[in-house]
């Protein structure tokens, strides 16, 4: 079998991915501080600022995350066929039967992976979830930002917000529940994804650096 | 009331021109007006056409009425009854039965479009309203009808503003909010908080006499100037919440020190109100003060998502998420680490077994 190499993930692609990466890690580090503030210094206070760090570096890092999925959703129309909107939802039937090959892959019921060289059907509908729980964070977090900013902040076109997760409290805990889904999915995708390079070898670790994979030729024309 | 009139009585009750002023000058400071609005402050009070109150109690525990009665700066609060005319209050007037009925429907009839109507308790309209009648009227039919034909309606305490105590779930009486129980109510505001604080509600009715209109609301219309601010930001012990410093138990050395309340389910960060500022019983002191943390009473569904009170995050209906959202989620990331070796190991299995592609297959792509 021969492998063919492909351009998946243009540059928008691994660059938002990496922004996300990076300012997950940090957003949930200093999210669950703020939440469960485990370090406590001694008196007197104004010589510490530990929370206050903490939330100052979460809000510059909501910042980078939000640019980068904000970034990452105008890609999802503007990106080349792997990229795309359409790559998401298991509409088609090839898709279907490409996400129904990966569950019987992973299952150890068939034996052969799919090798198409974009997302696999599975994978492709983890991150069309995990893209949704971007947008609640987002959206549970600049209800949170309304009561932080001042009054005469532009950000309080957002307050609408506050009322549709039933006040400040729900939004944060939804916020709260948010993030441990997010660190589940990280878990399990990094596994899957190492999984794939290591068993399947089509290059899918690099892909996320490079852009490039190396696919069965008859996959790569498969549209 | 003429100003020698009102003169008079300040001095009859022992209150002095400067007494008055420093009141006056007060109401300018918590309605966030300059110094320079005193003048203007005492004028009206003294000189403008008393607004006639109908204050209407639903499902409530009368904490408002017991509040605004002992409203800051001793006897000021009659001051304020007296330049407002309360023509009907069920805990105050001295009528009783059918002669209190007829004084509130004669003022409703007589006023129309010119009376302001203080709703006291949320308005059940569970059973047809026959939770909460007077008079063997509903206290749903009651509220549309005063609040109807008032000039503006003044929501005080958390039960009238949305809904409160009685509204919380599973809500047996179907408690609503004067919004919701009176649609298309004219100029409503909302003065939450349980109870509501005298000295915002006497600021509220200075506004009004002094500028002819109400003042700036936020989205749940409760007037910026006492729910502009969160607890949180003008509490007096941000610095130790923004420096790490928590108290863990009641009367440890942190909280003996005055420390945060954070990690004690203080709910200031998610709390309007101005209480740090103006505090409670003439200023002597609010609940954070003396040691207690918020429990954000001036939201709405307060008992519902504010509680329990003593823990950060909610529960929800009956399941303490919030309790449990830390160990199950960090469980759930082990089992996820777990469940990944595991199937790593079936993969492993799955390789020796000569059942997965070759790895020569790699090198033929770089031909
Ligand atoms: C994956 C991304 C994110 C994670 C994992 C995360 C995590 C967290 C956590 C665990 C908390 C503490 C909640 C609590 O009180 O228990 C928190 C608070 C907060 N987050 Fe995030 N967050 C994320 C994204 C965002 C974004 C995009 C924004 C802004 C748009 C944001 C704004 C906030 C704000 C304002 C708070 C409240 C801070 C406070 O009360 O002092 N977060 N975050
Ligand atoms: C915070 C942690 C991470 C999150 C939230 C995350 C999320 C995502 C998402 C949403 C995608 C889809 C990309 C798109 O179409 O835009 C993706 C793809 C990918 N990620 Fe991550 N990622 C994380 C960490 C990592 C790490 C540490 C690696 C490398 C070891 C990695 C490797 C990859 C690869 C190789 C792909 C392409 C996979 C495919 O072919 O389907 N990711 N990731
Ligand atoms: S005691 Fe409550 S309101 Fe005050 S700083 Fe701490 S969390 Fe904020
Ligand atoms: S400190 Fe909080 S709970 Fe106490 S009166 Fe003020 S808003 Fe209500």
């Amino acid at each position: 079998m021969t492998l063919k190499r492909v351009y998946v993930w243009e540059l928008p692609v691994r660059l938002t991915h990496w922004l996300l990466f990076f300012s997950i890690l940090t957003l949930s580090a200093t999210g669950y501080y703020i939440g469960h503030p485990f370090i406590s210094v001694p008196s007197p206070a104004k010589d510490h600022f530990v929370m206050g760090t903490m939330r100052a570096v979460h809000l510059y890092a909501a910042i980078v995350f939000t640019l980068a999925v904000l970034a990452r959703l105008y890609w999802l129309f503007a990106g080349n066929r792997y990229a795309r909107f359409s790559e998401f939802i298991p509409l088609s039937l090839w898709r279907l039967r490409s996400l129904w090959r990966t569950f019987l892959y992973y299952s150890f019921i068939r034996h052969d992976p799919d090798d198409y060289p974009g997302h696999n059907a599975l994978a492709a509908l983890s991150y069309a979830g995990i893209f949704m729980i971007y947008l609640v964070m987002i959206a549970t977090g600049l209800a949170l930002y309304t009561v932080i900013a001042s009054a005469s902040s532009p950000f309080q076109v957002f307050d609408f917000l506050v009322p549709l997760f039933n006040g400040l409290q729900m939004a944060r805990l939804i916020h709260h529940i948010g993030m441990w889904i997010v660190l589940i999915f990280v878990v399990a995708h990094i596994y899957f994804v190492f999984l794939s390079s290591i068993i399947e070898h089509i290059g899918t670790f690099d892909s996320i650096f490079s852009g490039y994979k190396f696919v069965p030729e008859k996959e790569a024309e498969r549209s | 009331m003429s100003r020698h009139q009102l003169g008079d009585e300040l001095e009859r009750r022992g209150i002095s021109r400067r007494d008055f002023l420093g009141f006056c000058a007060s109401m300018a400071a918590v309605l966030g007006l300059p110094d320079t609005a005193t003048n203007a402050i005492a004028a009206a009070v003294e000189n403008e056409a008393r607004p006639i109150l109908i204050w209407l109690e639903f499902q409530d525990c009368a904490g408002n009425t017991e509040s605004f009665l002992r409203a800051t700066h001793p006897t000021v609060a009659d001051l304020i009854l007296d330049s407002i005319s309360l023509n009907y209050h069920e805990t105050l007037m001295a009528a009783a039965g059918s002669q209190a009925e007829s004084v509130r429907q004669r003022t409703v009839r007589d006023n129309v479009g010119k009376y302001i109507a203080v709703v006291e308790g949320s308005i059940p309209d569970g059973a047809d309203g026959g939770y909460c009648t007077i008079g063997g009227r509903s206290a749903l039919d009651i509220a549309r009808e005063v609040c109807g034909g008032a000039a503006a309606t003044i929501a005080v305490g958390t039960c009238a503003a949305f809904g409160g105590i009685p509204a919380a779930a599973p809500n047996p009486t179907g408690a609503l909010s004067v919004a919701d129980a009176v649609p298309g109510v004219k100029n409503l505001i909302n003065m939450s908080a349980c109870p509501a604080n005298a000295e915002n509600i006497t600021a509220l009715i200075v506004y009004y006499m002094t500028l002819k209109q109400w003042p700036p609301l936020d989205q749940y219309r409760r007037p910026l100037f006492a729910y502009g601010k969160t607890i949180h930001d003008n509490c007096e012990r941000r610095a130790h919440f923004d420096a790490g410093q928590f108290v863990e138990a009641w009367g440890d050395e942190a909280h003996r020190h005055g420390q945060c309340l954070y990690k004690m389910g203080c709910k200031g960060p998610a709390t309007s109100q101005n209480c740090p500022v103006v505090k409670w019983n003439e200023g002597t002191n609010w609940p954070i003060g003396c040691g207690h943390p918020c429990l954000g009473c001036a939201e709405p569904n307060f008992w519902d998502t504010m509680t329990p009170f003593y823990q950060r995050l909610p529960e929800v209906v009956g399941f303490n998420v919030g309790k449990w959202i830390d160990p199950v989620g960090l469980s759930l990331v082990g089992l996820a680490a777990a469940a990944a070796a595991f199937h790593g190991i079936g993969e492993v299995a799955r390789h020796h077994l000569g059942k997965t592609r070759p790895i020569e297959d790699k090198a033929g792509s770089e031909k």
